[in-house]
């Protein structure tokens, strides 16, 4: 489920399974239609950390029963800001991403977020895991 | 999924896997890349220019892949990286590991 338009947050909501990456993917498109004037890189550098995050929740959140998750996604004059909440199990963040071995075939996504964007929040709250990640505008 | 097209160049394998390479897609493509290292052609050339989208994972499986060519005693190479792709090297400095060449007949040239 999309939906956009210019006056409130985009959004969806969907099992945290990894198909459910396309629908982000179809969401942050739906986005860059209705903000023409999100230059390219503001866009690959949000799409990057969106992703990672909704790829974390996806893989990392189910303790064996379903979960879901929401993105609401919303473009200002000077931000773009996407908001997730799920009701999978407490995330471990790491307090620092400490340098990975460059042979490593994991572990790199949430560096790479926090390097792609501006604000990357994650707090939990009744039961919820929220993330927030917000890239200024260029 | 993930479509791959497996080719022969100038005696080294070129593939051109093409959509999204993430977390969907990217253990097909393991799959892919141990099949090419697996034929026995030392030189492995990912071409990267019809990939729309590349995440944490998709970049593992590429690192994956340099490891496998190089276990067999070859080497693997990318080409063609779009302005996504080459971000996501940039964010992880992994260009300095794969480093982006601008086209399959460059990345074969000198090798």
């Amino acid at each position: 489920m999309t939906g956009e338009s210019p006056d409130r947050p985009a959004g969806m909501i969907a099992a945290a399974q990894p198909p459910a990456l396309e629908e982000v993917h179809e969401l942050l498109a739906s986005v860059w239609e209705t903000h023409p004037d999100v230059t390219p890189e503001d866009r690959i550098l949000f799409e990057i950390a969106v992703v990672e995050i909704a790829g974390n929740i996806a893989t990392h959140s189910s303790d064996g029963r379903p979960v879901t998750f929401s993105l609401y996604i919303e473009v200002t004059p000077d931000l773009i800001e996407a908001r997730f909440r799920d009701d999978g199990r407490k995330v471990e963040v790491p307090e620092a991403t400490g340098p990975v071995d460059e042979m490593a075939e994991s572990g790199r996504g949430l560096a790479m977020t926090a390097d792609a964007v501006d604000i990357v929040e994650y707090h939990r709250a009744d039961d919820y895991n929220h993330w927030r990640i917000a890239k200024n505008r260029t | 999924m993930i479509d791959v097209e497996v080719a022969e160049q100038d005696g080294a394998s070129v593939l051109r896997p093409s959509g999204r390479l993430t977390l969907i897609s990217a253990p097909k493509f393991r799959d892919v890349l141990r099949e090419a290292v697996d034929t026995g052609r030392r030189r492995t050339v990912v071409d990267l220019r019809d990939i729309t989208f590349m995440d944490s994972a998709g970049l593992g499986a590429l690192v994956a892949g340099l490891k496998m060519a190089r276990q067999a005693g070859g080497d693997l190479r990318i080409a063609a990286a779009t302005a996504q792709v080459t971000t996501v090297l940039k964010l992880t400095n992994l260009d300095r590991v794969l480093r982006p060449y601008a086209s399959v007949g460059d990345a074969l040239h000198d090798w």
